[in-house]
């Protein structure tokens, strides 16, 4: 059973069938024309929603039960990282594709992953314990700014994925920050705890996926670069890093696996880090589910990441060792959104695909779950679908990225495409050159125009005439 | 000799209009398409007909002017600049001929002297002919015009209007040539304007004469209507009389009111002895051949009423304004009183006011009064705006008498004495701040004008900026052909459409099909050059500011008026706000100026008091009894 929705529910659908298992699906009542309960061999309603029944562990496994179901992969988001529902799966006796509760829960617990790190001996950007409520944890907070400076990073403990996460610049912001934040953070994750990390300035996002099974393997599949942000959200990554330092890389690569290791990790696993303009890195977190940006990864090694996962979670041992990964080219995934980036990102939740046409054709690969006709949910994110290309050069593979973008029809809601077709076509870009800040330092990318072409303008007045009763240029 | 081209200094073309053996003629199309098209003809249209009308080797072509320039950016959605410019490409060498109105440019009203320079330099870039009048022939209304082209070395074509009765002597006219000629000097080209097609070819042949035998070495150019069916005998006289240069148009396209047939025209005055100079007849023919089909589609724009009209002889209307005569009154549910108001209230009108010229703007005035007095049953009950001004002698001196003084106390009051000698005398139009204007359009468009746009945007603002706006969405549409652009009731499914884009790019547009959402709005599915695209149309456009629903009748609106309500008197255009908020007015202060059918009223205030909430702005359309501002006034009725 896919415990999640979306193009990622999709995703582990396929691994299952490929491998000869039922798939079978989850959905609240706004998913119920979603691609995902179509494809899955079974499909069961599970409420309302929208988003409480796809984070309700005891409906969930109830559906899983009532329906015999032998494992349970969580995707990312909803229930993936919550180690009370991996607790619960496997209390049901249920397989749960994904790491033990306790690995997930020390690892969710970002102060624990760090006392965990720093007794490895694993290099960190200075942070706080878990800030204590009430006056005392703001003083500890400010002394710790007064200490490393500003800007320091406010988080929540049990965040992800981007959230809960806030930039401070003074003790003023601080004060102000500190108690939404530690509301946000106990709406958002049902925990209130926050701490205080240190800024890196300008940094690259670096992430090194990890695999480990039952049999005291563990091992790496190459990094990847998430650096291209908005608002603390990656939008695009590559597989592997273009860090032209490869020993640089190796060593990240290697502390991945210790820090896997320290934490006694099982399946598949991310190790986020920070590289600094020097050419430092510094131990961010360890993420315990399949990444959104798994696909790159996927591209560039050969290995099916999800299908790995579920043999991993039925027992069995890895089929490759570390000097088996080769990694071959070069991948770039983007995420096409139901947003409109000239207007921050606004999500068009709400409309219609009334065309989609999306592009195909050598290393080209779609992970999406949208469709024309297909009405956009207001109520879950705003991911249409994951365009993944894979080339054997960069040049090859942004080339290849471009032309699938604009190859790409998609009508209704306003869409990320034109924002990557200006980022393709940006110098930096093509050069590999970009770091947290690209979208800050790179503004142009959010200079196109909606509709330009003369034609189009034209048809505009021509669908005009054609709808009025009364032509009013006629009168 | 060689052909007249574009490009030469009007000394030279006059140099060969001289001493050419034969006349010459002017393809009067814009003319054409004012008088029997409501101006409608497209500049798509205009660009099939270039080149064999360039082949055809007129003397010119009148393609711009009148009412036409406004009719460019309200109606078709052409810059007027660019459409003389992408005919200048098609047409190296045939001059192009403008009509302007003097003071009053293209447009209705007068002009600040600065705009009406800025105005002429521009055009003058492309217009090589510049026929100039004044509706009341006072010289002095059209000497900036006149002062602008001499000094482009374009050639200056001051015009006489001309109409019938007693007052329209030879005597008179030949006097109104000096005139003008004291002014401009004879190197120029002297238009006797026709616009109504008046009098028979004896009279005008007698006019032509009588100007000829004064000023032997003088260029005159015929102008003249068909209106009535016999313009073919006024052209033959005027020739043979000693005109140089006739009007005359494309036979695919003559109608009722406008010019009549080149060819007709050459084949008459050739069996009189008289040479077209240059024609080639068999690019006349080749030019209507090419236009011929697509006649079809400007059906929509002919006349309501077919057939000449004799009778413009009694109603003097001018033929450009007689489609749209006859569209107002079908529109204004009046068709049943034309006869009543063309034959008996307009000539009665004319007579009444100075038997001066109808041509625009006095047609207009004309017109509405004639429309207005026998529509509210009291003759001069309604005063506009323009009739009032024209009363005042702010238009110029009345040529031959005023009017008798009841129509004065009609429009003015009791005291209209005092008004008329405190208000009277021509109108003084301070200069315009053209750098203010120019940074008031660059706000209103959010990017920098062009002089041309500028130019544009001071003679008719609203317009021009809505049309810059519309350009900026749709793109420059003029190479939609008529068929695509007038359409009515929508296409056929799969119905392909096809047309080249500004940049010569070829287009094919599929029509697929409509789907209506629950939300009332409508996706229509277009195949773009084969690229599937989806147009959102909205439900319904929302009725926005002060054009709201209200009926009230004439009496409650003037009620109203007395307790400081002011409401619009009819559906019109707010073209002025002339007061502010929190301003004290008193009684008979000039409130708002209302437009409506070109012509604008003032509406002044019933009572005093404070300016207390303005509901209308300018360019709002406000319906009858809809809101225009409030008055608060004082509780003792003090300022009476």
């Amino acid at each position: 059973m896919v415990a999640n929705r979306g193009e990622i529910a999709l995703r582990i659908i396929r691994a299952i069938q490929e491998l000869g298992h039922t798939a079978v699906a989850i959905y609240e009542t706004p998913d119920n024309a979603a691609l995902h309960i179509r494809v899955a061999d079974e499909a069961i309603w599970i409420g309302d929603g929208p988003r409480r029944d796809y984070l309700s562990i005891p409906k969930i496994i109830k559906a899983a039960k009532d329906h015999g179901v032998d494992a349970i992969h969580p995707g990312y988001g909803f229930l993936a990282e919550n180690p009370d529902f991996a607790k619960a799966c496997e209390e049901a006796g249920i397989i749960f594709v994904g790491p033990p509760h306790e690995v997930i829960s020390k690892l969710g617990d970002k102060v624990t992953a760090r006392n965990i790190m720093a007794q490895a001996g694993i290099a960190m950007v200075p942070g706080t314990e878990n800030l204590s409520h009430g006056e005392a944890g703001l003083q500890e907070a400010l002394e710790f700014a007064a200490k490393y400076g500003y800007p320091v990073m406010l988080k929540a403990t049990a965040g992800g994925g981007g959230r809960g996460i806030r930039l401070i610049e003074n003790d003023a912001q601080l004060k102000e920050q500190l108690p939404t934040a530690r509301s946000e953070a106990k709406a958002a994750f049902n925990n209130d705890n926050i701490y205080l990390e240190k800024v890196v300035i300008k940094p690259r996002h670096v992430e090194v996926q990890i695999m480990a099974d039952n049999f005291g393997n563990t091992l790496h599949l190459g990094t990847r670069d998430c650096s291209i942000q908005r608002r603390n959200q990656k939008l695009v990554e590559i597989a592997p890093s273009m860090i032209p330092d490869k020993k640089l890389l190796d060593d990240i690569c290697a502390t991945a696996v210790q820090a896997a290791k320290a934490s006694n990790y099982f399946n598949a696993g991310t190790v986020e880090f920070l590289v600094d303009k020097d050419n430092k890195f510094y131990f961010m977190e360890i993420n315990t589910r399949v990444q959104v940006e798994h696909t790159v990864t996927e591209m560039v090694s050969g290995i099916d990441i999800v299908r790995t996962q579920i043999k991993l979670a039925l027992g069995r041992p890895l089929s490759f060792t570390q000097d088996d990964i080769r990694l071959r080219g070069h991948a770039i995934e983007m995420r096409i959104n139901a947003e409109d980036p000239q207007n921050n990102f606004m999500p068009e939740g709400g409309k219609t695909v009334s065309v989609y046409r999306s592009p195909g054709g050598y290393g080209v690969r779609l992970d999406g779950f949208v469709y024309q006709g297909f009405t956009i949910p207001e109520v879950y994110d705003s991911l249409l679908v994951k365009l993944t290309v894979f080339g054997f050069t960069w040049n090859e593979t942004v080339d290849r990225m471009r032309r699938c973008l604009r190859n790409y029809t998609i009508v209704g809601p306003k869409t990320t495409i034109p924002f990557y077709l200006n980022l393709v076509n940006d110098p930096d870009f093509q050069k590999g050159d970009f770091d947290t800040s690209f979208l800050e330092t790179h503004p142009h990318l959010f200079d196109y125009k909606d509709d330009p072409s003369e034609v189009n303008k034209l048809a505009r007045l021509i669908a005009e005439i054609h709808f009025k009763k009364e032509n009013k240029y006629a009168i | 000799m060689d052909r007249i081209v574009q490009g030469m200094h009007s000394s030279e073309v006059l140099k060969r209009v001289r001493e050419a053996e034969g006349y010459f003629i002017t393809n009067t199309a814009r003319d054409l398409s004012q008088s029997d098209f409501k101006n409608r003809i497209l500049l798509h249209t205009d660009l099939l007909a270039a080149d064999a009308r360039e082949r055809a080797n007129y003397f010119s072509l009148e393609i711009t002017g009148g009412a036409s320039v406004h009719v460019d950016i309200l109606r078709k959605q052409v810059d007027p600049f660019l459409k003389l410019k992408l005919l200048r490409e098609k047409m190296p060498n045939t001059m192009f001929q403008t009509l302007c109105r003097g003071v009053n440019l293209f447009g209705y009203r007068p002009y600040p002297q600065n705009v009406i320079r800025l105005v002429v330099r521009e055009f003058a870039k492309y217009v090589d002919v510049w026929r100039v009048f004044d509706f009341m022939n006072h010289v002095p209304n059209m000497q900036a015009v006149f002062e602008e082209v001499q000094m482009s070395g374009k050639l200056l074509e001051p015009s006489i209007c001309f109409s019938t009765g007693p007052e329209h002597t030879d005597e008179y006219y030949v006097k109104k040539v000096g005139e003008i000629i004291e002014v401009t000097g004879e190197e120029i080209s002297l238009c006797i304007k026709n616009h109504g097609g008046l009098g028979t070819p004896k009279r005008i042949g007698e006019l032509v004469k009588a100007i000829r035998d004064k000023y032997s070495d003088l260029v005159i150019h015929y102008h003249g209507h068909n209106t009535d069916g016999d313009d073919i005998g006024r052209i033959t006289a005027a020739v043979v009389n000693g005109a140089n240069i006739v009007d005359a148009a494309d036979h695919a396209f003559t109608g009722y009111f406008g010019p009549p047939p080149i060819l007709s025209v050459i084949q008459t005055l050739k069996d009189y002895g008289h040479t077209a100079v240059g024609v080639d007849e068999a690019a006349v023919i080749e030019t209507s051949e090419v236009l011929r089909d697509q006649r079809q589609h400007y059906e929509y724009f002919e006349s309501q009423f077919k057939g000449f009209l004799p009778t413009v002889q009694i109603h003097k209307l001018p033929g450009g304004a007689m489609g749209s005569s006859f569209e107002q009154a079908v529109k204004g549910g009046f068709l049943n009183k034309m006869s009543e108001i063309l034959h008996e209230e307009l000539p009665k009108v004319q007579r009444e006011l100075g038997n001066w010229w109808s041509v625009t703007p006095g047609s207009q005035i004309l017109w509405t009064t004639a429309v207005s007095n026998v529509q509210s049953g009291e003759r001069y009950g309604n005063c506009s705006g323009d009739l009032k001004n024209l009363l005042l002698g702010k238009y110029g001196p009345f040529p031959f008498y005023r009017p008798e003084d009841w129509i004065y106390e009609k429009a003015f009051g009791p005291d209209w004495r005092k008004i008329v000698a405190e208000q009277g005398g021509v109108m003084q139009i301070e200069d315009m701040d053209i750098d203010k204007e120019r940074s008031i359009l660059q706000d209103r468009l959010g990017y920098e004008p062009t002089t041309q746009q500028l130019v544009t945007y001071l003679q008719h603002p609203n317009d021009a900026v809505d049309f810059f706006k519309f350009e900026e969405k749709f793109g420059k549409v003029y190479v939609l052909p008529p068929a695509l652009f007038f359409k009515r009731g929508g296409f056929t499914l799969g119905e392909a459409l096809e047309f080249t884009d500004h940049d010569g790019k070829e287009h094919v547009l599929e029509v697929g099909p409509l789907h209506k959402h629950e939300d009332g709005s409508t996706s229509i599915y277009f195949n773009v050059d084969h690229h599937q695209r989806v147009f959102i149309m909205a439900a319904e456009a929302k009725v926005e500011g002060a054009a709201q629903e209200v009926t009230l009748s004439k009496q409650e609106i003037q009620e109203l008026a007395k307790i400081g309500d002011i409401r619009a008197p009819f559906g019109a255009n707010v073209c002025e706000v002339s007061v502010e908020v929190g301003q004290e007015v008193a009684v008979g202060d000039k409130l708002v100026v209302l437009e409506a059918m070109k012509m604008q009223t003032p509406v002044m205030a019933a009572v005093a008091g404070k300016v207390e909430k303005i509901a209308a702005k300018v360019g709002d359309a406000v319906k009858v009894g809809g809101k225009v501002l409030k008055i608060s006034c004082a509780a003792d009725g003090s300022g009476k």
